[in-house]
């Protein structure tokens, strides 16, 4: 049944966004209870977007099978105004409108993932297998989400229960040609009663991935490479358990879950450069140094109590993150000897981080009211034979009220206001880094519009100021960024970032076709980014010294998105998306500015066969900040066909896809590898097989 | 209606800014450009010797600094375990081209010393302009003495 309206869209990036099709299959069957209020027959979609003043994507269950990459940052690229920036076919994160990084939050059952996400080098430690339902806010949330929610937040969400007492669980296959992955996923559930619990293993593994090229640049000279980019396998292992517990006005979660990674990096873009590096080992599914290992462990719970017209939510976590990089041990400090113990451990940190939410929403028909209190508390150890970043501790407060009034029919005002505070103690290390201690504190605020005055129109308006306060790399790192090979720097007297971002949002929808238009512009007072100083670094196989600097910027841009049903089973969307970024100080643009880009899909839908195609035109980035390569666009054709078969008493899903069908060379210009002119990865099949059941 | 028209002036002056900020004067991101004569790629430099070292900067706008780095890439450790009283050879040095456009650098300023250790070595040169851009280049050089040694087994070293 689900499988029949599979994919009326696949790829398309507007169906999940307005579409008609689209709704019905984000679970209207089914009460949702969405913060426990309870609404009958709408989709969840649509209520969470209408609610709130900032422009919103939805990734529903259906968005995420049909999109599925392993790669959870991957799979919501798709949607317009993220990006994903790539490590190899491996770590990847997330880049909303242009900002990544620490200036966008990632959360899951409330709680922020906290990772080493300043690094160019991290991916995002969530198993792309479990994420069952994700909202993307675009837009200054730092009202909602404290300090680094500046450029947008991303919320995983847990699936509300099953109705009924059963027994449920998925086994899910994967595999991908361009790198050679197997991977796979096991869940179990069960609800009784009150209780509802389920468990997850996933794991993947993945060999060298393929590059559609025979050359290239390494060392300012042009080298042959085997079409395979060595040493970039790696695998990915998760486990997890989820449990809720309903009892009346009471509701608790309790979530825990650890997510393994380890991923080779390519030797070119590690250690002291040179050419033998690249010489093919023969292996293609061998971990070599230098790798990169992240476990990442997270435990939290929710206790909720609701009464009629409120509810009292406390959410709590603890979170462990420890990631480290081995490389064969090479110093560029005359003298340094390798330590005794784990000679090649190069960086290690260790990040602990305990969060406590608190937070009182009151409702009335006509008006809602959120008060709330956040504490986070971070402590970062390290360790290794070389140095990037301090050890820290990290103490941040924040006291928020959120209301919204509708005002008549089709008109709600929403708007709030928040006062943070933050300490940062960064340790002294060496003579490469100085303590740094600051403390900071700083309002954020909002204040936005719904309007809808018909079925088909809906236009949003949204004006909010956002802070960020400067993280430890930013105040306090002294060393050599591998892969960039530039010698960054932190300057401890920075100020926090702050700006004031203007959204708007109109969206039509009537039959048959819909449409979203979603400008934007944000202005910075302090917004810190690496300079280039022309003081050159100590420090062998290094140029110019960059330090973070405060600089005034303004970002601009637009996501536009259509659907058109041309025939009956014929669909026909498109997403374009563009961001301006300009650093007013120096009157250039900034660095990771995303290329315009868009998505043409066609979809085919009949009886339970679906079959698409997508053309994807990514424009050149000749927008460049200092010492940062343009990058030339390229079109990618994409194609893929899902179906189901019966399969003993359940169906079994099928999506094949095929992607970079013509094996075109292209850079991705937020990947890590574009510094040393790595092309992405080159034509992969794709093959998922996902086996449902359900016993009641 | 009044509380409409002003929700739409709210928007449309949003989209006002967007048109205006894509007409801004970009400053300087062009890189200098290194044209490196001498050391060309596989050359011996002798030790004991001065360097002949010869190239050509320019800028679109105005050049700033040069700097020359010269370090082993022994890849391993057979090389420097050879003498003790001889030492990888390390060079840093930074030149001042500012105020110009366009320079001829010729100069035998590089001197290695009769300590250094034989073997592969690279040279890279960096160039700034005055806005701070910067390009690079690297040579694969090899440290030999005089009279042809630098053809000397290689295959202990990989």
């Amino acid at each position: 049944m689900l499988a029949g309206r599979f994919f009326p869209a696949m790829f398309a990036l507007s169906w999940f966004m307005l579409s008609v099709d689209a709704q019905q299959a984000d679970s209207t069957e089914v009460n949702i209870r969405l913060e426990d209020v309870i609404v009958r027959g709408e989709p969840y979609r649509k209520v969470v977007t209408r609610a709130s003043a900032l422009p919103m994507e939805v990734a529903g269950e259906r968005f995420l099978q049909q999109h599925f990459t392993g790669n959870l940052t991957q799979t919501l690229e798709h949607l317009p105004g993220i990006h994903s920036m790539d490590i190899g076919s491996g770590f990847a994160k997330p880049v909303i409108r242009g900002m990544g990084f620490n200036r966008i939050s990632v959360t899951e059952n409330g709680i922020k993932q906290e990772g080493q996400q300043w690094g160019a080098d991290h991916g995002l430690e969530i198993d792309a297998f479990r994420a069952e339902r994700i909202t993307v806010r675009k837009g200054p949330a730092s009202l909602l989400y404290g300090s680094d929610a500046m450029g947008g937040a991303i919320e995983i969400i847990s699936l509300p229960a099953p109705d009924v007492n059963c027994l449920l669980g998925e086994a899910v296959l994967l595999g991908k040609s361009v790198n050679a992955t197997l991977g796979g996923s096991l869940m179990l559930g069960v609800k009784h009663n009150a209780w509802y619990a389920k468990m997850r293993f996933s794991e993947q593994h993945f060999g060298d991935y393929r590059v559609p090229a025979d050359t290239i640049v390494y060392l300012t000279q042009r080298l042959p490479v085997a079409r395979r980019l060595k040493n970039t396998a790696g695998l990915e292992r998760d486990v997890s358990l989820y449990a809720e517990y309903r009892q009346g006005a009471y509701g608790a979660v309790y979530a825990v879950s650890n997510a393994y990674q380890k991923v080779g990096f390519f030797a070119g873009a590690h250690g002291i450069p040179d050419a033998s590096r690249l010489d093919d080992d023969g292996d293609w599914r061998n971990i070599d140094l230098p790798y990169s290992r992240v476990n990442h462990l997270k435990v939290s719970s929710r206790q909720q109590y609701t009464i009629d017209g409120g509810q009292l939510t406390w959410d709590a976590g603890f979170q462990r993150n420890d990631r480290d990089e081995w490389s064969l041990f090479h110093t560029h400090y005359a003298g340094q000897l390798p330590p005794e113990k784990d000679p090649d451990r190069e960086l290690f940190f260790s990040l602990d981080t305990y969060a406590s939410s608190l937070k009182l929403r009151l409702l009335r028909s006509t008006w809602e009211h959120t008060v709330g209190w956040d504490v986070q508390y971070q402590q970062n150890r390290i360790g290794g034979y070389a140095f990037l970043l301090p050890a820290y501790r990290r103490l941040t407060t924040g006291l928020f009220w959120i209301a919204s009034w509708h005002l008549r029919p089709g008109l709600t005002l929403s708007g709030g206001l928040r006062y943070d505070r933050g300490r940062i103690d960064c340790e002294a290390y060496l003579d490469r880094s100085y303590d740094v201690d600051r403390r900071m504190d700083d309002v954020s605020g909002s204040a936005g519009v719904v309007w809808t005055p018909g079925e088909a129109h809906q236009l949003k308006a949204n004006i909010g100021r956002s802070f960020r306060l400067p993280s430890a790399n930013e105040l306090a790192s002294n060393g050599l960024h591998h892969g960039a090979f530039r010698h960054e720097q932190g300057t401890p007297s920075l100020s926090s970032e702050q700006g004031w971002q203007w959204d708007v949002a109109y969206a039509y929808e009537a039959r048959g076709l819909s449409l979203e238009v979603s400008p934007f512009v944000a202005w910075f007072g302090n917004y810190i980014y690496l300079k280039p100083t022309g003081e050159w670094s100590s420090l062998p196989h290094a140029g110019q010294v960059y330090r973070y600097t405060g600089a005034e910027a303004v970002f601009a841009g637009a996501e536009v998105s259509l659907s058109v049903d041309l025939l009956r089973c014929l669909t026909y969307d498109m997403t374009a998306e563009y961001v301006h970024t300009y650093n007013v100080d120096e009157q250039i643009p900034l660095s990771f500015s995303p290329p315009a880009s868009m998505r043409h899909t066609l979809s085919w839908t009949l009886r339970g066969l679906e079959a698409w195609v997508e053309c994807q035109s990514i424009a050149a980035q000749c927008r460049t900040a200092r010492n940062e390569d343009p990058t030339p666009g390229a079109n990618l054709l994409h194609a893929g066909a899902n179906f189901s078969v019966a399969f003993c008493g359940t169906r079994a899903q099928l999506a094949l896809s095929i992607r970079n069908l013509l094996d075109t060379a292209f850079y991705n210009h937020l990947s890590f590898y574009r510094k040393i002119e790595i092309p992405e990865p080159g034509r992969n099949f794709q093959l998922v097989i996902k086996v449902p059941f359900k016993n009641n | 209606m009044k509380v409409y028209s002003y929700i739409l002036i709210f928007c449309l002056t949003a989209i006002f800014p967007l048109s205006t900020v894509s007409c801004d004067k970009d400053g300087d991101t062009v890189k200098p450009v290194i044209n490196l004569i001498e050391p060309a790629e596989g050359d011996v430099l002798v030790i004991g010797e001065d360097v002949h070292f010869e190239m050509e900067l320019s800028d679109n706008e105005m050049l700033k600094e040069y700097k020359v780095g010269i370090h082993h890439n022994f890849d391993g450790h057979s090389h420097s375990a050879t003498r003790a009283d001889l030492e990888p050879f390390l060079f840093e040095k930074v030149w001042d081209v500012s105020g110009k456009k366009n320079t001829s650098v010729h100069h035998h300023e590089i001197v290695i010393p009769t300590t250094a250790a034989p073997g592969d070595y690279h040279l890279e040169v960096y160039c700034t302009d005055a806005a701070g851009n910067e390009a690079y280049i690297v040579r694969n050089v090899e440290l030999a003495y005089e009279g042809g040694d630098h053809d000397h087994d290689h295959e202990g070293d990989d």
